[in-house]
């Protein structure tokens, strides 16, 4: 019974191993054969353009079908075929078409340095200093300095960047209805937050009896937005001293958790809010139970409907940076990137993807890429580029995507064309982002920060860390006296040596 | 047997209630995503809408099935679910016959080959590279293939044809029959029930698989239903939105365009069911008692 069973095995071994071999002389085969057709292809080159291919994420839209693509084809005279990644778990995905050798000539991820930095020093990544310098006469205008400098890695220069458009993403969103009705002016500092957050506890303006809350926040959002910054620590690492600490080795962390503590034993922040879901949190505000809720801007239109149906005279604001017991306010500050196009090794036209590249930061196409043309698809107000609905959705809603690279002077301008679509979104963006003082905004130490292997690593898992602790902290689960333990615990975790590697930067930035 | 009690009867009563509840309660998130699908924005954002529609519109539907994308997708589902069930089903025919035949040299080993791939695969990257060598990347071929023979598919036709009397193949042969003919005009008329089954469990493998097409498909006119369900529905999870722009986040479809995405896509493949059920429930009986 043994034997043949023995034997099986064996014919079953040997078929397995003459597949593969097969497989692999199979592969020789077609290697040798693209890399000739790609010899043949660059002589072609100069009669013809070739069809580049390229990947970008994910869109709601088909790029081959979007007007933007035909708009890109005729002004740079490449023929693209665009892929997308999916939305779910994208990074996954680009590893494997990365690490399967796809001939993709271009590639646009959202902007995730340990990913980038990796490819890059795994030679994955083709080095694009020496083709800029040749056909790339567009992108150095459009790029700063700065962001090249940040995209480095080993010395070399590996992708172009599509920076962020605007610096402040949220605060707390309060209902000014139910400010009139319990008589109190908008607050500057925490301790008049405290007090209309008491009022509105105390004296339901919004009728809601047991469901009432005075602001809502979601289970994951321990670090209030404005809150934080009015104790000093707007950011996950800001500057003590001359040093970048963490915010939960910070000296104003025991200070905002005693706040964040005392609002929620008071019953002022959301009995519920460990529990709450982003749309748990939405939903209490959008119906009119919760008078004051911590989102970003572009969530405003949504909820603006809802509560308008719900509430006809409901209105709301947000709350500008607050004042902490020690002066301080402000909010964090975007910096960095949005996106990075780069181009991998198995890419058959890295020259003309940069040409394409160029082509398309011509300011002209730019222009017309990133806003359309002016009277179809915008119009000027107040030195303001005003969106015309509906074609500007139809034909300009994804024209980012398609960006590889903007220009870093213009774009933010044309891009708050964006926000203008709709009007409570833009008047709350414009709050934010245009009427507070620049002393309010507290950019991002990090976001210009090069490729930092242990923080790579680390930074997202500590975070996670950070957070739960700080949920238990302020709904009273833990006493703030283990902080010292929990320090040591987080330091151990890596921690240590994030900050070591971060700091060894900083100081450099400092002279 | 004693004629039923009042006693009886409340017991059959409650069990039937309890039963009938119980069956409700599973539709409970089934009809929560359908009155959403119907409802007005607004009262879904505002937390209102939970068994039943507030606010009753039908155009998030219309919106839904009338987008250039989804009914793409549809017709990919639709194709390959008809294509890649038929090929299966003809394939696994084809194989499990002559596997079913005592008198086939090495059936032992032949197998054994096959169960070895029910326990043993190359894994993720192994199975990518061989379909990109295939050259079968953005290529429907890389949903059908890969998927073309269940062995516990075949296992299972493989079983039924060895219940068929063998007579019947020897009449054949008496008129002068060839066994493609056998196979065709003799066994396969005969074995309606367990193709019935096999061919509603490979069609519902088409139509749900996800995981082939998140790998090899990344051209957006080749996606099938459950790839662009997927991308609708993930899309508006905000726990991923560190690495979203705003312009993102000002474009994540609304949760009523999402339940009604959800809706318009589940539809079709419900409709299939009511006609193969009774096959269904024939055909997995088969092999339990052999007879």
């Amino acid at each position: 019974m043994n034997k043949p069973f023995k034997l099986i095995s064996v014919f079953a071994i040997a078929a397995l191993m003459a597949t593969t071999a097969a497989a692999c002389s199979g592969n020789d085969g077609k290697g040798g054969n693209t890399g000739s057709a790609g010899e043949t292809n660059a002589g072609g080159e100069e009669a013809a353009k070739p069809e580049l291919k390229r990947l970008n994420v994910w869109a709601s839209e088909d790029y081959n079908t979007y007007p933007v693509a035909g708009l890109l084809e005729e002004a740079t005279g490449y023929k693209v075929k665009y892929d997308m990644l999916p939305q779910d778990k994208w990074a996954e995905k680009l590893n494997l078409i990365m690490s399967s050798g796809e001939p993709y000539d271009m590639v646009t991820s959202y902007s995730d340095m340990a990913l980038y930095s990796d490819y890059a020093q795994k030679g994955a990544l083709v080095d694009l200093t020496p083709l800029i310098d040749e056909f790339g006469p567009n992108i150095k205008a459009a790029i700063k300095q700065e962001s090249i400098d940040a995209l480095k890695v080993n010395g070399k220069l590996y992708a172009i960047p599509t920076t962020v458009t605007y610096e402040i993403n949220s605060s707390i969103l309060i209902r000014t209805d139910w400010l009139d009705k319990v008589g109190l002016p908008m607050p500057t500092t925490t301790d008049e937050l405290t007090a209309v957050l008491k009022a509105f506890k105390e004296k339901d303006p919004g009728g809601n009896g047991e469901r009432n809350v005075p602001l809502t926040i979601k289970g994951d959002q321990s670090m209030i937005d404005n809150l934080v910054g009015a104790f000093g620590m707007p950011n996950n690492w800001n500057d003590v001293d001359g040093k970048l600490v963490p915010r939960v080795m910070d000296p104003s962390y025991k200070d905002y958790v005693a706040y964040a503590a005392d609002l929620y034993k008071q019953g002022l922040i959301d009995r519920e809010f460990v529990a709450n879901k982003d749309a748990t949190a939405k939903e209490k505000f959008a119906s009119g139970a919760a008078g004051a809720i911590v989102v970003h801007w572009a969530d405003i239109p949504g909820i603006s409907e809802a509560l308008t149906k719900n509430l006809p005279d409901a209105t709301f604001a947000y709350v500008p940076a607050l004042k902490g017991p020690g002066g301080e306010f402000g909010f964090a500050a975007n910096a960095g990137f949005d996106r990075l196009t780069y181009i991998p090794k198995s890419a058959e036209h890295p020259e003309d993807a940069i040409k394409w590249i160029n082509a398309s930061l011509e300011p002209d196409t730019f222009r017309n890429m990133a806003i359309g043309t002016e009277g179809t698809h915008f119009k000027m107000e107040n030195g303001g580029y005003v969106p015309i609905l509906p074609i500007f959705n139809d034909e300009r809603n994804l024209a980012n995507n398609f960006m590889a690279g903007t220009d870093e002077e213009l774009y933010p301008q044309y891009w708050q064309a964006r926000v203008r679509k709709s009007p409570v979104m833009f008047e709350a963006f414009d709050f934010l982002n245009n009427e507070q003082p620049d002393e309010a905004k507290k950019a991002n130490a990090l976001g210009l920060a090069p490729y930092m292997q242990q923080y790579a690593k680390n930074n997202q898992q500590l975070e996670t860390m950070v957070g739960d602790y700080t949920v238990k902290l302020i709904a009273g689960a833990e006493s703030i006296d283990g902080l010292a333990d929990f320090q040591a615990k987080y330091m151990a975790a890596g921690a240590e040596a994030s900050s070591g590697e971060i700091n060894d930067w900083y100081a450099t930035i400092q002279k | 047997m004693h004629s039923k009690t009042v006693k009886d009867y409340a017991l059959d009563g409650t069990i039937y209630l309890l039963l009938t509840v119980m069956g409700l309660i599973t539709l409970l998130p089934f009809a929560n995503v359908l009155s959403k699908s119907i409802s007005e924005e607004w009262a879904i954002v505002s937390g209102k809408v939970g068994i039943f529609p507030v606010g009753f519109q039908l155009d998030t539907l219309a919106f839904v099935v009338t987008n250039s994308q989804f009914l793409r997708s549809l017709w990919i589902s639709v194709l390959v679910t008809a294509v890649g069930t038929l090929a299966s089903l003809l394939v696994t025919a084809l194989t499990a016959y002559p596997l079913s035949k005592r008198e086939l040299p090495g059936m032992g080993f032949l197998i054994v080959l096959f169960i070895f791939t029910m326990m043993f695969s190359g894994g993720i990257i192994p199975n990518y590279l061989l379909i990109r060598e295939l050259g079968l990347i953005n290529h429907l071929g890389s949903l059908i293939l890969p998927a073309l023979v269940s062995v516990f598919n075949l296992l299972v036709i493989k079983s039924y044809f060895e219940s068929l009397p063998a007579s019947l193949e020897e009449s054949a042969k008496i008129e002068g029959a060839r066994n493609l003919t056998i196979l065709f005009r003799i066994i396969l008329p005969l074995s309606g029930p367990v193709l019935a089954t096999i061919g509603l469990f490979y069609a519902v493998y088409y139509w749900n698989d996800y995981f082939n097409p998140m790998l090899y498909i990344n051209s957006t006119s080749l996606k099938p239903l459950q790839l662009y369900l997927q991308d609708i529905v993930m899309n508006a999870d905000t726990s991923s939105a560190i690495d979203k722009s705003a312009d993102d986040l000002m474009n994540v479809p609304a949760e009523g365009v999402r339940s009604a995405t959800v809706i318009a896509s589940t539809i079709p493949i419900l409709l299939v069911y009511p006609f193969l059920q009774k096959y269904f429930i024939k055909g997995v009986l088969i092999g339990s008692v052999k007879g």
